[in-house]
């Protein structure tokens, strides 16, 4: 009979014990030890490219990078900052004084402003992550593309894109530091050693040259096209007998030419809108939207006094500001009045909307930007004057909207300016000029030189974070200059930051700079 | 002491074979046969003649027995010839008698108390089971529910404050709505979590709240890793085994209550407005604006705070099942104007037996719901900066505004924004034992905790900070957690003559899930809706929603044996093998064994000669080695791609869209850190009066996990999670507590805790990873220190070392003299935290004490560094001192603002009356209670005790001012029982 009578205690436990060992070993032979991670919110990386829309996804991610980052080792954002910052206090153009304690930040400021940074300045490390953490992330979408099911005609244009963004890292690496590391596949876990400035210089030419016919000819906002392509090239020309003691004005001239499709805007600021996509003279650059979620574009911030707000809205509806960078004295002065590009900077009594008198200071002074710094260790809140290229609007957030200006057609014309000033035809370079003074409201003097040219892509291109190379290539550099005294060649690049040196030791230090 | 009785029949075990399949193989079974052929019963009875329920009653030599019924009645099965039967019970002395061969009489025995043993039979909770206290090898404390802290407690941590050596707690702020960070032995990680491993009835990984205060029964701390190592690569950081009240006999209810008011310990003294006058008279300042008002900003932020709490217990139990069920609500007034905890929970446990109290099961519950206010710790800084001659509002009613960075009107941040945030917790668990035999018993626990998190935020677009540049903000977020577990274990006891052995072998699975959203909305063309209809805020972001998910698993198995030979020696062995989902392929499991060794002195013929003052002397030594994976999060060896900020402009659609990046540098060699602890302890009892334990140990955390910088390239990104560095902790540890007199109406008894502890990081760099030194204790946000540090974690230092100029004072001109190189300007890590209390009766009357202190930590007092700033007068308030301290410099970090923060506090102090009531109530006591009455100290700041958790900003007093209150309360206990 099966029927078994439950009928004592005992029994019952003994049934009871039976079934659940029964229950113990069905669970220890199957999932219960299942150690396998399920993702829910992100995704591994082999299930990821296999679709265009997933492809066209992972590229974004090349361009997005180009807008840096902030992470627990640095703020590397090129919009304001540190790698902007670094480029800006080190040149002619900007510096950041020490206000009371404000800005003092470790001496980091003052000692690019003296030219005298070391391997240790937090700012330098900021410009070098900034451009090989951009350089890794291209690596890694290549290697996923690699891995797609693309067909190798699709594959093309996308990697032409991928080299072309890489190769303007390098490029910045190559002003900047100058003998860097070349790594360009992904799966490569060797620490990487140090190439030399010109190698560095022939892998951005060859890259860009090899790219070119897969890049796209029609001007595309924001995409590195095939103008944007020869608009590097020719910078890379224009730079070359410093990055590599041999002058190729001709090749940055032919360069320049292939350049088509774009005009001076009538109106410099119409660059420096809210809106500035629509400008066509913009050949390049990156876009922000703050609704998007864009990150580090708050120059402003960075810049005006405390509080500025009440100068923007009647209720001090702007974003708070830390009252940080401004132009060096003689900056100013160096702009006639009647040069509308003078408007980047903002000068004198800042009046509060909401009383209509200038705001008074908390130290009982009234708020008025001077052109003067009196001890740029130990400035006044109201000295200097400040960054006010790009628009300013009420009711702004932190992140501001306007897209960052890389490139744009007035470099194309000065470009091609200084070229045939170098080789001797300063004439020809004329009506490059006659363009610019013409929009700004002035004129081109009767003499085109070196000088001249120099001065003239300060008011040009003043803040626009490039300052720093034109002092180089024009050798004011190196010559004593307010804060400063004579620099010494080396610091021509900036020495390979400390903490990269200590993690590879691969890496060898600039010359000039302690090892 | 928590004296376990079983009742229990065992007579109809002899009729059967009993064949049992065993769940684990690490347990030989011993079969029991029947063979009796004649019946012997008796009856036990103590030396006040009431029947000893429970006794052991063993044919001596053999493994047949049985136990006393509830009457002390038993029978047993004999054999013919003349046996023997040893009678015992714990806390008596065991007794023979001989049954002749045909004696059929019935037994009557009496057992005789046995002082000595008493003491020694007190259970232990240690992890899968109890053990004796006299059986202990590891290093275990316990406090029992009487002696835990008491008070208007709004977190369960803080009843451990002061009473347990090696054990620090410290309440960072005085916010009711902010919990304590627990720390034992020293933190043994720089990433993963430091704290303690938390077992409430038996489930490992709660939350420490799921309990409250009064349902606690006992708590257990588990310290040294032979004593851990059963929690395996969740015992690192020791083990916190919390023992709730269980159903006692009859029927009883009870209440307690207590009401209390809080005020400010302390206030920075900032200059009055007549102070600040008077300055800026004297001295001829310029540009000085006197607004007319007398405002103590820090007082104005304060209130009177009021504090209640209400619990009442119900308890029932019979021979077959019992119920416990208390309901608790409490209502905690922070100092500071809108915050509050309020909290209300509800416990309930139920046990029933089956089958001849040969199967038990437990059903329990715990659920507990918190509300609370952030608060907007800005409002400090603020309070500090604010001249005091600004009126708190101006003609029209409204708050004053001054234009100014930082210069908010606080009390309009208070009043302008809405915090309301919401904690639900869960812990329910459904227990079965199952005596398989006299010696074997299974035990299943499934458990399941939910812990839900609600938050909901509102700033008006009228709000100051951030509401007017948002237009109105709403935000709302919601994130949970659940942790499903099964424990199933095994645990075999024996005991023959003097030998006592104890196996125990089991598995356990754990689940555990998180997941959240959120959502914020800005530009709001009203203000009505609050965070309640996010959908009117017109301002949508890319970010501006999102939600989460992740999951990992642990699975475990472990055994354990203990032996224990006459009550002189004493052996203990664990072993537990850790699957996590968490680490690299090749990595998932990892082991952890212990050994550890007791020698019983006192029990030593030898030792005859010292009983009379000497009564207890053992000595213990442990080795072990566990884990720790909590708190570094999942999916850090894979190769993942993420959404994030990483947003990109397509000029064809004009439009934004989300890009897909690699976002971490995958480590698939990712493993488990591992410490290894050795314990040295002796427990001694004298004159009988005194008994304590004094504890040495040395444990060393290796591949530390930590993330480290990372070359860039080859790496993708600048970090990376990795196993590289090691760290170890010495120190000493002594607990004492006394029975200082005792008289038939007067007792006075008195406890000590003291313990050291030396942290040094001894590795930060491996053949791939190499790391001079880590930066952090961040000043970042302090003007003019963006993206400095003043601490290192350094190879030779310990944790929260402080790392810059030496500071001999000031010279003449009022200048810091500072040394030329940074150095080592002292560490946050206590040299001694102490715990000392005293508790007095006399007749009707109770008055204790408990005070607890910390010395020799150094805590960076940031606050001060940036208001004894020369530039802030007049716009900026400055502390009176200030005035008198000649300081001209600009705030610079060096060595004059690192303090010596030790402290003592008087933390309770309670005195108390029993009302003899005893026809209508078993307890009726009243009592009047101060917390926080005072402290010795010569720190500087608002309070020495800064919260010392984390590696961000561990030890650093930054205008967190929450002030922390002193509390007066009255209370009363009532318990009524049949």
């Amino acid at each position: 009979m099966l029927f078994i009578e439950l009928n004592s205690s005992k029994m019952k436990l003994k049934y009871l014990t039976i079934l659940l060992s029964g229950i113990a070993s069905i669970c220890l032979v199957s999932s219960c030890t299942d150690l396998e991670e399920e993702l829910y919110d992100k995704v591994k990386d082999d299930d990821f490219g296999t679709t265009p829309k997933e492809v066209e996804a992972l590229v974004g991610g090349a361009y997005s990078s180009l807008r840096g980052f902030s992470d627990e080792i640095s703020n590397s954002f090129p919009t304001a900052e540190y790698v902007f910052f670094l480029n800006e206090v080190a040149s002619d153009e900007a510096t950041i004084p020490t206000r009371g304690q404000d800005w003092y930040d470790g001496g980091r400021y003052q000692d690019t402003q003296r030219h005298q940074w070391d391997s240790e300045n937090g700012m330098i490390l900021s410009a070098w992550r900034y451009c090989y953490t951009g350089i890794s992330k291209v690596n890694a979408i290549i290697y996923q593309i690699d891995q797609s099911g693309l067909e190798q005609a699709d594959k093309d244009p996308i990697y032409a894109e991928l080299r072309a963004i890489r190769a303007y890292y390098y490029y910045m690496l190559l002003d900047m530091f100058g003998n860097v590391p070349i790594v360009t596949d992904f799966e490569d876990q060797e620490l990487p050693a140090n190439s030399s400035r010109s190698e560095v210089f022939d892998f951005v030419e060859s890259e860009l040259l090899d790219v070119l016919p897969n890049l796209r000819s029609e001007i595309i906002y924001s995409k590195f096209t095939k103008n944007v392509a020869y608009t590097l090239l020719a910078r890379l020309y224009l730079n070359a007998e410093v990055f590599v003691g041999t002058a190729r004005w001709e090749d940055c001239l032919s360069m320049c030419q292939q350049v088509s499709g774009y005009s001076l805007n009538p109106d410099y600021f119409a660059n420096f809108v809210t809106e500035n996509q629509n400008s066509n003279e913009i050949i390049f650059a990156i876009p922000y939207d703050s609704d998007a979620g864009t990150l580090g574009n708050y120059l402003h911030s960075m810049t005006f006094h405390y509080l500025h707000n009440l100068t923007v809205s009647v209720t001090g509806n702007y974003p708070w500001c830390g009252n940080g960078i401004c132009a060096q004295p003689g900056v100013y002065s160096k702009f006639l009045d009647t040069d509308k590009r003078k408007a980047s900077m903002l000068e004198g009594e800042q009046i509060n909307l909401a009383t209509g008198s200038v705001i008074i200071m908390d130290s009982g002074e009234p708020l008025i930007y001077t052109e003067e710094i009196i001890d740029f260790t130990n400035a006044k809140q109201n000295e200097g004057v400040r960054l006010n290229k790009y628009e300013v609007k009420e009711g702004e957030k932190w992140e501001r909207d306007h897209d960052l200006v890389v490139m744009r057609y007035a470099e194309i014309l000065m470009m091609q300016a200084e070229c045939h000033v170098r080789l001797g035809s300063a004439e020809l370079a004329r009506p490059f000029i006659d363009q610019i003074t013409q929009r700004a409201g002035t004129e081109t003097p009767q003499t085109i030189d070196l000088d001249y040219l120099s001065d003239e892509l300060l008011r040009e291109f003043i803040f626009e974070g490039r300052r720093r190379t034109d002092n180089i290539r024009f050798g004011t550099f190196f010559e004593p200059w307010w804060e400063k005294g004579v620099t010494p060649k080396t610091h021509g690049i900036f020495p390979i930051p400390k903490s990269e040196l200590d993690k590879n030791k691969n890496l060898e230090q600039n010359p000039g700079y302690p090892q | 002491m928590n004296t376990k009785i079983i009742y229990k029949s065992w007579s109809v075990l002899d009729q059967y074979r009993t064949l049992l399949a065993t769940l684990m193989l690490v347990m030989a079974l011993q079969l029991s046969y029947g063979q009796g052929t004649r019946t012997v019963s008796g009856i036990v009875y103590d030396s006040d003649n009431q029947p000893l329920v429970g006794a052991t009653i063993i044919q001596q030599g053999t493994t047949n027995g049985t136990t006393a019924d509830f009457d002390g009645n038993f029978t047993l099965g004999i054999p013919e010839t003349s046996v023997v039967l040893e009678i015992s019970f714990i806390g008596f002395k065991t007794a023979s008698v001989t049954v002749g061969e045909n004696n059929s009489e019935t037994i009557e025995v009496t057992l005789e108390p046995d002082m000595l043993s008493l003491e020694a039979v007190e259970l232990v909770a240690v992890g899968y089971g109890t053990m004796r206290k006299s059986d202990l090898t590891g290093s275990i404390s316990t406090v029992a529910a009487e002696d835990l802290a008491k008070g208007t407690l709004s977190s369960t941590e803080q009843v451990l404050q002061g009473k347990v050596a090696g054990l620090t707690v410290v309440q960072g702020t005085g916010d009711p709505s902010s919990g304590a960070s627990l720390r034992l032995r020293g933190g043994t990680s720089l990433t993963a979590s430091n704290n303690p491993l938390i077992v409430v009835d038996g489930i490992p990984g709660v939350d420490i709240n799921q309990v409250q205060p009064g349902d606690i029964a006992s708590v257990d701390i588990l310290k040294d890793a032979s004593a851990t190592a059963i929690y395996g690569s969740r015992g690192a950081n020791g083990v916190i085994i919390i023992t709730t009240k269980s159903q006692s006999a009859g029927f009883s209810v009870s209440y307690s209550g207590l009401s209390g008011v809080s005020f400010a310990s302390n206030h920075l003294d900032m200059l009055s407005a007549n102070q600040w006058r008077r300055y800026v008279r004297d001295n001829g300042v310029q540009g000085a604006i006197d607004y007319g008002a007398f405002t103590d900003w820090q007082e104005e932020l304060e209130r009177l705070a009021f504090r209640k709490s209400h619990t009442i217990s119900l308890s029932a139990s019979g021979e077959q099942s019992g119920l416990r069920s208390s309901i608790h609500y409490m209502e905690n007034e922070g100092l500071v104007k809108t915050t509050s905890l309020e909290r209300l929970s509800a416990n309930i446990n139920v046990h029933q037996f089956a089958l001849d109290k040969m199967l038990r099961f437990d059903i329990g519950l715990f659920a507990t719901i918190d509300k609370w206010h952030p608060l907007d710790y800005r409002i400090f800084e603020r309070a500090f900066n604010l001249n005091p001659t600004i009126p708190i509002y101006d003609q029209n009613g409204a708050f004053t505004e001054v234009a100014g960075t930082l210069y908010e009107n606080p009390l309009e941040i208070l009043a302008h924004r809405t915090t309301d945030d919401k904690r639900n917790r869960l812990l329910g668990y459904f227990k079965t034992e199952m005596d398989f035999t006299r010696d074997l018993k299974g035990v299943v626990n499934l458990s399941m905790e939910n812990n839900q998190r609600t938050g909901n935020t509102y700033k008006p677009s009228t709000a100051v900070l951030e509401g007017r540049t948002e237009g109105g903000y709403g935000q709302k977020v919601y994130e949970e957690y659940t942790n499903l577990q099964i424990e199933a274990y095994l645990t075999y006891t024996k005991e023959l003559g003097n030998h006592r052995m104890n196996l125990m072998g089991g598995y356990s699975f754990l689940e555990n899930t998180y997941e959240g959203f959120g959502a914020q909305r800005s530009g709001f063309e009203t203000d009505l809706f609050g965070y309640n209809n996010l959908g009117a805020g017109q301002d949508y972001r890319l970010g501006d929603v999102y939600s989460y998910k992740g999951k990992s698993n642990l699975v475990s198995f472990y055994a354990r044996a203990n032996y224990s030979y006459d009550n002189r020696y004493m052996v203990t062995a664990t072993v537990r093998e850790d699957g996590s989902s968490r680490f690299g392929e090749d990595n998932k499991w990892g082991f952890f064994p212990s050994a550890s060794l007791a020698w019983n002195l006192s029990n030593e013929n030898f030792m005859d000669g010292t009983k009379n003052w000497l009564n207890q002397l053992k000595l213990r030594v442990g080795y072990g080695v566990t884990g720790n994976q909590d708190g570094i999060g999942e999916y850090k060896s894979l190769s993942i791609l993420g959404v994030g900020q990483d947003s990109y402009y397509d000029p064809a659609t004009d439009s934004w869209k989300q890009a897909y990046a690699p976002t971490q540098n995958p480590n698939p060699d990712l493993k488990w850190e591992s410490t290894e602890q050795l314990n040295v302890g002796i427990d001694f009892g004298l004159f009988s009066r005194i008994s304590g334990s004094i504890e040495w140990y040395q444990k060393t955390t290796k591949d530390l996990l930590y993330t480290y910088q990372v070359p860039q390239p080859p790496y993708l990104v600048g970090t990376m999670l990795a196993n590289v560095g090691e760290l170890s902790n010495t120190g000493i540890e002594l607990t004492l507590n006394a029975n200082v007199l005792s008289t038939d109406r007067f007792s006075w008894d008195a406890n000590l805790t003291l313990a050291s502890n030396e942290q040094k990081i001894e590795k930060l760099s491996n053949q791939v990873y190499e790391t001079d030194v880590i930066y952090s204790g961040s000043l970042h946000g302090l003007s003019g220190m963006s993206n400095q540090f003043s601490q290192i974690v350094k190879e030779g230092y310990p944790v929260g070392t402080f790392w810059g100029y030496e500071s001999s004072g000031l010279d003449e001109n009022g200048a810091f003299i500072l040394s030329e190189e940074k150095t080592d300007i002292g560490n946050i890590q206590p040299d001694l935290t102490l715990g000392f209390g005293m508790n007095f009766t006399y007749d009707n009357f109770d008055f204790s004490f408990s005070t607890y202190g910390m010395f020799g930590q150094k805590v960076l007092n940031a606050t001060n560094m940036m208001l004894y700033d020369p530039n802030r007068l007049p716009a900026y308030n400055v502390p009176d001192d200030f005035l008198s301290s000649g300081i001209t410099s600009d705030p610079t970090f060096s060595s004059y603002w690192v303090e010596d923060a030790s402290f003592l506090r008087l933390q309770n102090l309670s005195f108390g009356y029993t009302i003899p009531m005893d026809k209508v109530f078993s307890n009726f006591r009243v009592y009047l209670m101060g917390e926080n009455l005072m402290t010795f100290t010569s720190y500087d700041g608002v309070d020495p005790e800064v919260d010392i958790s984390g590696l961000a900003n561990p030890g650093i007093d930054r205008f967190n001012n929450y002030p922390r209150p002193t509390t007066i309360s009255f209370g009363l206990d009532i318990t009524l029982k049949n």
